[in-house]
């Protein structure tokens, strides 16, 4: 170790950490970007798209994380105050909530997946009849009654929602991948706190991983309203 | 670089710290508020959802998930504590990925017509344009 | 003799024989060290190596130009027609040149051995962050040989779809893409490092404004390299899924936008442009204030407009897309802003000049990079100026008026810097001098060459040469050929250089402490230096304080005054 003080080690940490996440930003931009730039240009395939986001289960995983966010803030408390037990029933309820969220992800992705409502090239829907309900109802007002005529309408020589999916795959999917990092990051801050690494003068993984996990909570509180909510 | 040596402790814990912690001890209260607020906040965004008010619609959103985000910053991330320049990096990026957003969206939107253009017309600036 | 040094026994030097080359032994002891003296040396080899393995492709691309003019376009060479050879030529000099060579060449290098000790610290901050993104970058550095053993890629440098993604999916592509990314970490980590470093291991007493002017500079490149990098991260992420699963955000048959990858790619790559120079322009403050002997003249000029260029540097990138589809209306803007970006370079060129004034210059091998640099980096920094203006930009834009432009900063600025750091700091590194004639013969040859190789394209993009064409008309052989002679004299100078080095490694003069009299605090530690950097306890000062230091007969270098070295402090009568 060469810091000369316990307390100007922390401190380097957590600015190594803070400027990782100044980097997640950015990292974040171009996605955030292609989003502004389709949406602004094409509302109604935004519009249309959402017909096809289940806006209950959006909430669900924001309130999940937004528990989780809590967890894990207090697991930096129990740290710094040297509660063992709390430490680790908040890191493993963090854990939890975080299995919790990629679970219903899985739910979403399988059925879009399964409709067909999928990214660019490969949208496809496979069944007029598997259509949301909503959309059923107002491409039968336009006249749109078969799966072609759906395909059509919705597909890239139509209102292009591929182009919607990719950005809804984009950017659930690298959030979804940062849940799967923090899981791991978790895990491991677990058996540390089994083995008793930390304590008050000595906690800096514990703040820096829960730093990482606000920020991916974070962003999830700017892509839920984004995607599932206003069309 | 303004924060110079930190030989200072300058972030002692709260009231409640055990002597010689490092950093800032946030009361469990705190933290059950702040979810709660969070909540609360999420039942907002998704009610004001379901009223049509065009593009409203989007800046509301976008507003309230501002809020939240200060919320989580600030307190969760323990900001309103930490050192300013960790502040400044966080907005400092945020910045920049606004800056980003903003320009290639205007940038986007005014070629926008071109590609309209020469998607149903194949034609750019009224000339045929050669293939 | 060589470096005016005579050979002393070792210990004479050092006060001991061990240091960080020969502290511990064998391969296994290098791959997971901690040091950041032996990550900058593993570094610096795999720069070289990415900068001769560029080189090469250099010299093979100037080859091919020399009779672009009267080739029959039927030739064959190797199996493919000249032209698709060129092609794979050009890519991959650039994209070699650019992400192997030099974003990480400076900082990762030169800056990695020197910022540490600079601050009298033991090492950066976080060490095995610095070990992983040597890590990354060697991965990096593999996929690109993959790359280069699959055939080779014919994109650009710049790897524009439609006509890079939208094709049959290719290994060597994805691999590219993939290396790209994955340097693009390495980048970040070492900036992250960078900063954490500068501010938590800045000993008691020494300021903000008591840094080298090299530190401001690496401080500059470090904040670029951890906002800007993961951009380009996320965009060749998204290209290679769009490459793969056509997913439609980019090309333009799926319903994407060819442009928006132009503006996330240039939203990185202009302010990497920056990523490049600034570290130069670091190496340039200390090599002009330590062989003019005199207190650098505007240390806060400096120190700001580095990181004035950083920030003013993300607000530019259009002016690479003012003929590519983007709206005249955002053309407009960007070009104006684009004007600002030249301010806080012209502050440093001044303030460099200034410091030169009335110092007493001396013409160390270092020093004519430096004055190398200064003349190159303005012509490369004016014509900057000519291609953001829009009307000037219709006509030169993709010519070899670009080319010349940007090799101008990259190679006339860039690489000169780097050469002249490394001559700079070659003997702390290794604890060796090397032949100052010969050194001074590569310099010249290098000098010339460049000039030769480059001035000509100038001429030649303006009368219309376009960039990326093996063939091209009678008109431009002239211009082609002067350059093509160029190519080989700077390709002879940087060998030379390689040579003489490599014999210095083995068989130069031992170093003493400081020969130059330079007063940044890696200085007072041994040539080469302990594995801990210092051995006796570091007198923080000021930089540019060249007053506590005397030249010894004796070792043939400088060392502290008495004075200092008793009360252990400055005796520096002019601060920064
Ligand atoms: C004084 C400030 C500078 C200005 C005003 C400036 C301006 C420009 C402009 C307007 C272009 C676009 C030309 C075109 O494609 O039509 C350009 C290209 C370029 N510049 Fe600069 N530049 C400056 C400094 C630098 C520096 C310091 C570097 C690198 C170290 C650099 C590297 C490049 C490169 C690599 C390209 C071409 C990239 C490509 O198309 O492949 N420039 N510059
Ligand atoms: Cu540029």
């Amino acid at each position: 170790m060469h810091f000369d003080t316990l307390h100007n080690q922390f401190q380097a940490g957590k600015l190594g950490m803070w400027l990782f996440l100044g980097q997640e930003v950015l990292f974040f931009a171009a996605l955030f970007t292609a989003y502004a730039v389709y949406r602004g240009n094409h509302t109604e395939m935004f519009h249309y798209g959402q017909f096809f986001l289940n806006w209950q289960m959006g909430a669900a995983n924001t309130i999940v994380l937004l528990f989780s966010s809590m967890t894990a803030a207090w697991s930096v408390r129990c740290a710094q105050l040297e509660q063992r037990k709390g430490l680790l029933l908040t890191i493993a309820v963090t854990w939890l909530c975080a299995a919790t969220f990629m679970i219903i992800k899985y739910f979403e992705y399988t059925h879009k997946i399964h409709v067909g409502s999928v990214w660019g090239a490969s949208f496809n829907i496979h069944d007029f009849s598997e259509l949301p309900e909503k959309l059923q109802k107002l491409l039968t007002e336009q006249g749109i009654t078969t799966t072609e005529a759906a395909n059509a309408k919705l597909g890239k020589d139509g209102l292009g929602l591929g182009t919607f999916f990719a950005v809804y795959f984009c950017m659930t999917g690298l959030h979804g991948i940062h849940v799967l990092v923090g899981m791991g990051l978790y895990a491991w801050l677990f058996v540390r706190a089994l083995k008793g690494s930390f304590n008050r003068k000595y906690y800096g993984a514990v703040d820096n991983i829960a730093l990482y996990w606000h920020i991916v909570d974070l962003i999830w509180i700017f892509l839920f309203p984004l995607l599932y909510l206003i069309g | 670089m303004s924060d110079g040596h930190a030989h200072s402790h300058d972030d002692h814990g709260h009231g409640e710290a055990l002597p010689g912690t490092i950093g800032h001890v946030t009361p469990a209260s705190t933290l059950i508020g702040v979810f709660l607020t969070l909540v609360v906040l999420t039942v907002i965004t998704v009610a004001a959802a379901q009223v049509d008010v065009g593009r409203l619609n989007v800046v509301g959103a976008l507003a309230i998930a501002t809020v939240k985000g200060s919320i989580v910053a600030l307190w969760f991330m323990h900001l309103r504590y930490d050192k300013r320049f960790n502040f400044f990096i966080m907005f400092g990026s945020v910045l920049f990925l606004l800056w980003m957003v903003g320009y290639i969206l205007f940038d986007t939107k005014m070629y926008q017509h071109d590609m309209e253009n020469y998607r149903h017309n194949k034609t750019v600036d009224g000339k045929p344009k050669p293939e | 003799m060589a470096g005016g040094v005579v050979e002393k026994p070792a210990g004479a030097y050092g006060g001991s024989t061990k240091n960080y080359l020969n502290e511990t032994r064998g391969i296994k002891n290098w791959l997971i060290t901690l040091d950041h003296k032996r990550i900058a040396l593993m570094y610096l080899v795999a720069v070289t190596s990415a900068l001769l393995l560029g080189g090469f492709f250099a010299i093979a691309l100037r080859t091919v130009l020399w009779d672009g003019a009267v080739r029959d376009p039927q030739d064959l060479f190797l199996g493919l027609r000249i032209e698709q050879m060129y092609n794979r030529y050009f890519t991959l000099h650039g994209a070699v040149m650019v992400f192997l060579f030099i974003i990480p060449g400076i900082p990762a290098s030169l800056g990695n051995f020197v910022l540490p000790m600079q601050l009298g610290a033991k090492d950066l901050a976080l060490p095995r962050l610095n070990l992983m993104s040597l890590y990354l970058y060697w991965i990096g550095a593999i996929f690109f040989v993959g790359v280069l053993a699959l055939g080779g890629l014919d994109t650009g440098w710049t790897l524009y779809p439609p006509y890079s993604l939208g094709r049959d999916t290719s290994i060597p592509l994805i691999l590219a893409l993939s290396a790209v990314f994955i340097l693009g970490f390495s980048s970040i980590l070492t900036g992250l490092n960078f900063i954490v470093t500068m501010h938590r291991l800045r000993p008691p007493g020494m300021g903000m404004y008591d840094m080298p002017l090299f530190l401001w500079a690496l401080y500059a490149t470090s904040l670029i390299q951890v906002l800007a990098t993961p951009v380009i991260g996320l965009t060749l992420g998204l290209s290679l899924i769009e490459h793969v699963f056509h997913i439609g955000i980019f090309l333009p048959e799926y319903g994407g936008d060819p442009v928006l990858y132009q503006h996330f790619f240039w939203f990185y790559s202009h302010p990497a442009v920056y990523i490049m120079i600034l570290p130069a322009m670091g190496v340039q403050s200390e090599l002009i204030a330590t062989f003019s002997r005199k207190h650098v003249f505007g240390y806060k000029a400096i120190g700001w407009s580095s990181i004035a260029i950083a920030v003013i540097g993300f607000i530019v990138w259009g002016h690479h897309m003012f003929v590519a589809g983007q709206s005249p209306a955002a053309g407009l803007i960007f070009s104006f802003l684009t004007f600002f970006v030249a301010i806080p370079s012209a502050i440093k060129v001044f303030n460099w000049v200034a410091t030169m004034y009335k110092g007493s210059i001396e013409l160390k091998t270092p020093m004519l990079y430096g004055l190398a640099f200064m003349y190159l980096f303005g012509i490369g920094g004016l014509t900057g100026l000519f291609l953001a203006s829009i009307a000037n930009n219709v006509h030169l834009h993709d010519t070899y008026f670009v080319i010349a432009h940007f090799h101008m900063v990259m190679v006339g600025s860039t690489l000169n810097a780097f050469f002249g750091g490394v001559h700079y700091w070659w003997p702390k590194m290794t604890g060796r001098m090397y032949n100052e004639t010969l050194a001074k013969i590569a310099c010249l040859l290098v000098f010339v060459g460049f000039n030769l190789a480059f001035m000509p394209q100038f001429v030649a993009g303006t009368r219309g040469m376009p960039r990326r064409y093996a063939n091209y008309s009678d008109e431009f052989t002239i211009f082609h050929q002067w350059s093509t002679v160029g190519a080989y004299i700077l390709g002879a100078g940087v060998l030379l250089q390689v040579i003489y080095l490599t014999h210095s490694w083995f068989k130069g003069a031992r170093a003493p402490k400081n020969p130059w009299g330079a007063a940044s605090l890696e200085w007072q530690s041994d040539s080469p230096p302990d594995f801990h950097n210092f051995t006796k306890p570091v007198v923080v000062m000021a930089a540019y304080d060249y007053e506590n230091w005397e030249y010894d007969a004796n070792t043939g270098g400088y060392e502290l005054r008495k004075e200092v070295v008793e009360t252990g402090r400055s005796i520096a009568t002019v601060h920064n």
